[in-house]
């Protein structure tokens, strides 16, 4: 019985290899005439065509397709082949070996963080159509156990065969989109997406397509011309699914474009969290505040929604009026105050969110008569043209309109969205980084969450824990009660989670980075050169040293953030000055700059990709060194 | 130095016996006085927990060293020799009564301490003692035979020793979720709003029960304090996630915290959910282990042929034989007709007759993503399922028109999977089938046959709150809370008890705690509610929040214990000062120091508790 099975799974194991291979090489010659075999070819492998008609597509459009298609066959022949030698390589192989990758995407950038070992598995699967999806796989190389039993062994083998089975049936079954991506200047790019990328695989195969500058406010989002939504995909989302969706006719597209609400409310919470304040109150934040809130809201236990209630115009069912109502934003959805009801105990439910998306709508005051342009729509996905299951609000502002999708967001994705949020930050930082790595010079991570912590207990400025001071004023007998010691600590450190601000305040802090912190091979904070404003200048660091060796991608992005916590008001501690009067930092020890394995496991471009690259920051590279002159200036006459 | 007489009360020789005197001189030390009590009194026993008690000055003298005249004890002193632990009856968030030993001469905070030791409750500096709400109407208590289960046994080790938890296999009762009283217990129910919700009946942290007039074998219930709760372990934390989960649950149905229909409805269905994993493995905290490895490969791949689809498998051929009636709503209002339908994967498929039905389907209908919603009446043997299917269009509304019971079960349990996108190979197909069948069976239940319920049935009103249940009958509110259970109904008991704190913990009134202040320079009482992360100030009549200020802005705050009022300093000069009329000040003075105390906790921390801070910044006078 064991033996039969065993025989079916070999027979299928072969099958699939055959199946794939003549896959690649009935599509290898790149310039093969006739378009409909090619379209026989796709429609095997890719069941689902009605984003874009293959017939449509232009001649370069095309290219670029086979490459990518070609790349994808490929990874995935190389990593089935790496994996089978694997196998044979170690008999034995650990059952808790993480599957075979699913994401055929390789610049995930949570990946990054498991690569801190660079002895692992770097052997593997390096190919070298390095810029489009490879599997940047690496199966981290199976424990040794002690010695298992023979049967172990027989089993473990045919585990693992089960698994590439299972692997190569899902490959086979994958659904593959072609999707006509709208870029900023109208133009458009064509790409393959399979069901199982999410939106930020494919934002990050964009990014290197496009050399823009990977900001985290990049978004891809979906425009539907009939009703006038639009709405931006979230980084977690399945592409392919939201897509599907469309009708055959469908004149929906694809965009790709910057969207400054998309991570809003990390940067500044307070305009969500506190909207209630008054405007001066919120813009005057202190980034330690901010962070404070973001931790409030998104790292308990359950995330906390907007406090967000006020009066939306409803648009009627099938009339074409809209009526003002109290609405109310809860984790469990919107609610609506009945008339004359109380506003806490009779709310009424207007929707939940399990089932529908929140979209924007464009220009409403013409479509519908609305009150304003500022209206967003909650409908089911699958909803693509007008009916009474969709349903209209209309704020009085823009920004109302903001507060109110960003909150369904919330409440809808929770967790989601700060992950995405942080996932996006350590992409991009990474990216700057590694642009900017020749005009910046370097700090460790550690070394500078370490002074962090420094300044933060040494000033008694409301955030440091500091039991012994005395921490309340209470006062005993005399009446007339003089305050006693001052007791200004009164607040919470939360030393706990070290996030990553918001860009902005990264700019804002920019200028207390000391550059002289112990020079180590990580460039990870970038300087996102463009928007520093001139009253940051003079504090700007020395001129880094411009001859400095490419410094290789920092081991683990997700420590990079923690370098922008230093407040920008104090001026860093007494030891940190130590090399200001060095006329030029000292130069770490050079890291040979070779393209190892380990550079391209962690860089997210590969070198090639960054000399277009080169063009944009010369400016913001001078600019630098003179600030950083006009510092070390200003620290020389002290 | 002259001799004087000092008589003292021996606690153990009862309350008639009279008062032992010693000849004592001013410079006398208390040990001194307590050795020539214990030689005077000729009884022989352990008396290293006795210690004095001042009477008069409600004070101990715990001091061995310090003289009578240090104390400032003279003739005329009342003192009482006493054990320092004393048994307490202590209501748990569950509604269980247990009977501990418990501290009545050190800080309430050190006694919970040891209590929440005893109990295995990590974080005990979350939870304090409270008085519970007088029990006015006892005949109501009556029928209501309370079990007290008796701990007082249990050594209680010192706080000081980090050992092993005392109770390594507690009792049930600690974990137990029993559904008390089929209904709100008595003494709940009749307690006013506002004097449940405004009246602070926390004790003193910082001072000793004794010293806050709590006698041997009073009742004090032990709760949730602080609304952050650190490190939730499920792991570890078994009694503590259960005991927050109880209270969070009465919170929830008596109504302390608002919330919406939905939300109600949710927490019902979650909490039948519990109940029932609960009554099945009452110890099962357990996270599902993860499968073999081979088995679940093979499932997958099972699964994964089945969606080929190459041939039918017999997995899904059992549900052809369902004959069923369908018509779309708008057609006609009562005319269903019958069609045969198919169930595969996530789609339904419909046929003029059985015969075609290897054939083309009249429509096929993919259910992923629709809405499933009951339209029963068992009465009536009406078992219709509607269904809401999105397309292009809208929302398209189909009715299945079941022919009984057992057929509407399976269908309905299939169409609620299929819209989450599982198939029938999920196996949480049948107890979805139970669930529906259970909750049916509840519709069936007239006021003539309710006595004699099945196991199977629930109370649904004990799942809500009164507001709810007044609203509806039991046969309204059972689908609904059926129809929230369906979406919870794949959790574990641990991720259930989780889902349900989460859901609580998102509530926009979560973590407030109510009392009732005059503000400087205002005329009227307004309600002052402290929360984790804030103050916020709500205007009484209304009920709305007129200003909210959070702890990460505040300097300072400060306590004058004389005029007891509490002023607080926040960034920008803002200062705001309230006297508190339902409470003592120091409440109040402990919330806003706890919560800043909490705060400071950190998960990098050790489980150490840092127990002198928490002491500076909630204690008052005596932390001077």
């Amino acid at each position: 019985m064991m033996d039969d099975i065993d025989a079916m799974f070999s027979n299928l194991l072969g099958e699939m290899d055959l199946l794939t291979q003549s896959l690649g090489v009935e599509t290898l010659p790149p310039e093969s005439s006739s378009s409909t075999s090619k379209e026989v070819n796709f429609t095997m492998g890719f069941a689902d065509m009605n984003v874009e008609s293959l017939n449509e597509l232009e001649e370069n459009d095309f290219d670029a397709l086979m490459a990518d298609l070609m790349a994808d066959l490929s990874a995935t022949e190389n990593k089935l082949v790496a994996e089978l030698e694997e196998q044979k390589d170690a008999k034995v192989a650990n059952p808790d070996l993480p599957a075979p990758p699913r994401e055929l995407s390789s610049y995930v950038v949570p990946s990054l963080s498991t690569t801190t070992s660079p002895d692992t598995g770097l052997n593997t699967t390096y190919t070298p159509l390095a810029d489009s999806h490879i599997p940047s796989f690496s199966p981290p190389q199976p424990p040794q156990h002690e010695k298992p039993s023979m049967e172990d062994v027989e089993a473990q083998i045919k585990s693992d065969k089960i698994k590439l089975a299972l692997e190569k049936l899902k490959e086979a079954k994958v659904k593959k989109l072609v999707v006509k991506v709208v870029m900023n200047d109208g133009s458009s790019k064509t790409l393959m997406v399979d069901e199982r990328q999410t939106v930020r695989d494919v934002l990050d195969n964009l990014f290197e397509k496009t050399h823009c500058d990977c900001n985290v406010d990049w978004s891809l989002s979906e425009t539907n011309p009939e009703l006038q939504l639009e709405r931006g995909f979230e980084d977690h989302e399945n592409l392919v699914d939201p897509l599907s969706a469309w009708t055959r006719d469908s004149e929906n597209k694809v965009l790709f474009q910057e969207r400054t609400e998309k991570y809003e409310v990390f940067k500044n919470p307070q305009n969500f969290y506190l909207w209630k304040k008054d405007k001066k109150t919120l813009k005057d934040m202190k980034d330690r505040d901010k962070e404070l809130l973001v931790e409030e809201n998104f790292c308990g236990p359950s995330i906390i929604v907007p406090d967000l209630e006020g009066v939306l115009y409803l648009r009627e069912d099938n009339k074409k009026s809209w009526k003002p109502r109290l609405f109310l934003l809860r984790a469990s959805g919107i609610y609506y105050v009945p008339k004359g009801k109380s506003k806490t105990r009779d709310l009424v439910c207007f929707v939940q969110f399990d089932n529908v998306n929140v979209y924007y709508g464009k220009e409403y005051k013409n479509k519908y008569k609305a009150p304003t342009d500022f209206c967003f729509v909650l409908k089911h996905p699958q909803i693509q043209k007008e009916s009474q299951y969709i349903k209209y609000l209309c704020c009085d502002d823009s920004w109302m309109m903001t507060l109110w999708v960003t909150g369904i967001r919330i409440a809808k994705y929770g967790k989601s969205l700060y992950e995405n949020y942080k996932t996006s930050m350590a992409k991009a930082q990474l990216t700057s980084a590694w642009n900017n790595r020749s005009t910046t010079t370097t700090s460790t991570p550690s070394t500078s969450s370490t002074i962090t912590n420094a300044k933060a207990s040494g000033k008694a400025n409301g955030y440091a824990p500091q039991p012994p001071e005395e921490p309340v004023a209470n006062i005993g007998i005399e009446p007339p009660p003089p305050p006693p010691l001052p007791p200004a600590q009164i607040l919470p450190p939360h030393p706990t989670v070290k996030r990553s601000p918001s860009p902005n305040a990264t700019t804002k802090k920019l200028p207390s980075l000391p550059t002289k912190y112990p020079p180590s091979q990580a460039t990870i904070f970038n300087l996102p050169a463009p928007p520093l404003s001139q009253d940051d200048i003079s504090f700007l660091p020395p001129p880094p040293d411009s001859d400095f060796p490419l410094p290789p991608p920092p081991p683990d992005p997700a420590f990079c953030p923690v370098t922008n916590r230093v407040p920008k008001p104090a001026p860093p501690p007494r030891q940190l000055y130590m090399g200001a009067d060095v006329p030029a930092p000292p130069p770490p020890p050079p890291p040979s700059f070779t393209p190892t394995s380990s550079v391209i496991k962690t860089a997210p471009l590969p070198p090639k990709r960054t000399t277009p690259m080169q063009a944009a920051p010369p400016g913001g590279g001078d600019f630098m060194s003179e600030l950083a002159r006009a510092m070390a200036k200003k620290r020389a006459n002290q | 130095m002259a001799v004087w007489d000092l008589s003292v009360t021996l606690e153990d020789l009862g309350a008639e016996a009279p008062p032992i005197t010693v000849s004592v001189t001013s410079d006398l030390h208390i040990g001194g006085v307590i050795l020539k009590l214990v030689e005077k009194s000729q009884v022989r026993r352990d008396w290293s927990d006795h210690a004095l008690w001042w009477e008069q000055k409600q004070q101990w003298l715990l001091r061995p060293s310090w003289t009578l005249e240090k104390c400032g004890i003279h003739a005329d002193a009342r003192l009482i020799f006493m054990p320092q632990h004393k048994a307490l009856k202590l209501g748990l968030p569950n509604g269980l009564t247990i009977r501990v030993r418990a501290c009545f001469s050190g800080s309430v905070f050190r006694t919970v301490l040891g209590i929440c030791k005893m109990l295995n409750i990590r974080r005990p500096e979350e939870l304090s003692l409270l008085r519970p709400v007088e029990e006015k109407k006892k005949k109501k208590d009556k029928d209501l035979s309370e079990e007290v289960y008796d701990l007082t046994d249990v050594p209680l080790t010192s706080v000081h020793s980090l050992c092993d938890p005392v109770l390594t296999d507690l009792p049930s009762c600690l974990v137990s979720r029993p559904c008390l009283y089929n209904g709100m217990p008595a003494h709940f129910a009749d307690s006013p709003k506002t004097e449940k919700v405004y009246k602070i009946r926390w004790l003193d942290s910082s001072r000793s029960l004794m010293q806050q007039g709590v006698q041997e074998n009073d009742r004090l219930w032990l709760r949730f304090k602080y609304y952050c709760f650190h490190d939730m372990e499920p792991k570890y934390d078994a009694v503590r996630l259960t005991q927050l989960y109880e209270q969070a649950r009465w919170a929830i149905l008596l109504e302390d915290i608002d919330c919406t229909e939905e939300e109600m409805m949710l927490f019902g269905g979650l909490q039948y959910h519990i109940n029932k994993l609960s009554l099945s493995e009452p110890q099962a905290m357990t996270s599902t282990p993860a499968m073999d490895d081979l088995d679940s490969a093979l499932q997958c791949l099972e699964v994964k042929l089945d969606v080929g689809g190459s041939s039918p498998q017999d997995l899904l051929v059992r549900y052809d034989d369902s004959k069923f009636h369908i018509t779309p709503k708008r057609l006609t209002l009562k005319g269903y007709k019958q069609y045969w339908f198919k169930f595969k994967d996530d789609s339904i498929s419909y046929y003029k007759s059985k015969e075609e039905s290897l054939g083309e389907p009249i429509q096929q209908i993919n259910l992923k993503g629709c809405e499933v919603a009951p339209d029963v009446n068992v009465a009536g043997q009406k078992f219709c399922i509607r269904l809401l299917i999105p397309a292009p269009e809208g929302m398209n509304e189909v009715y299945l028109r079941c022919e009984n019971e057992e057929q509407y079960s399976r269908w309905m349990a299939a169409c609620r999977l299929a819209s989450k996108g599982k198939s029938l190979a999920d196996t949480s197909f049948q107890s979805e089938i139970q669930s529906i069948r259970s909750f049916l069976a509840m519709q069936q239940t007239n006021p003539s046959t309710n006595s004699s319920q099945t196991d199977d049935n629930i109370n649904t009103h004990s799942l809500v709150s009164p507001r709810y249940s007044k609203k509806y009958k039991t046969k309204q509110l059972a689908p609904k809370i059926l129809d929230a259970y369906q979406n919870v109904a794949q959790l574990s008991l641990t991720d259930a008890l989780l889902r349900f704190l989460q859901i609580w913990q998102a509530l926009p009134d979560f973590g407030l705690s109510f009392v009732v202040v005059r503000f400087k320079g205002s005329r009227k009482d307004e309600v002052l509610g402290i929360a984790p992360n804030r103050l916020i100030r709500i205007d009484l009549g209304v009920g709305d929040v007129v200003k909210t200020w959070r702890y990460n802005n505040m300097r300072q705050w400060n306590v004058n214990w004389d005029i007891r009022q509490v002023a607080i300093e926040f960034d920008g000069n803002v200062n705001i000062a309230f006297c508190c009329v339902t409470a003592d000040c120091k409440i109040v003075h402990e919330f806003i120091g706890g919560y800043i105390f909490m705060s400071t906790r950190s998960r990098e921390q050790s489980d150490t508790l840092n127990e002198e801070l928490f002491h500076k910044l909630t204690g008052g006078h005596e932390a001077l």
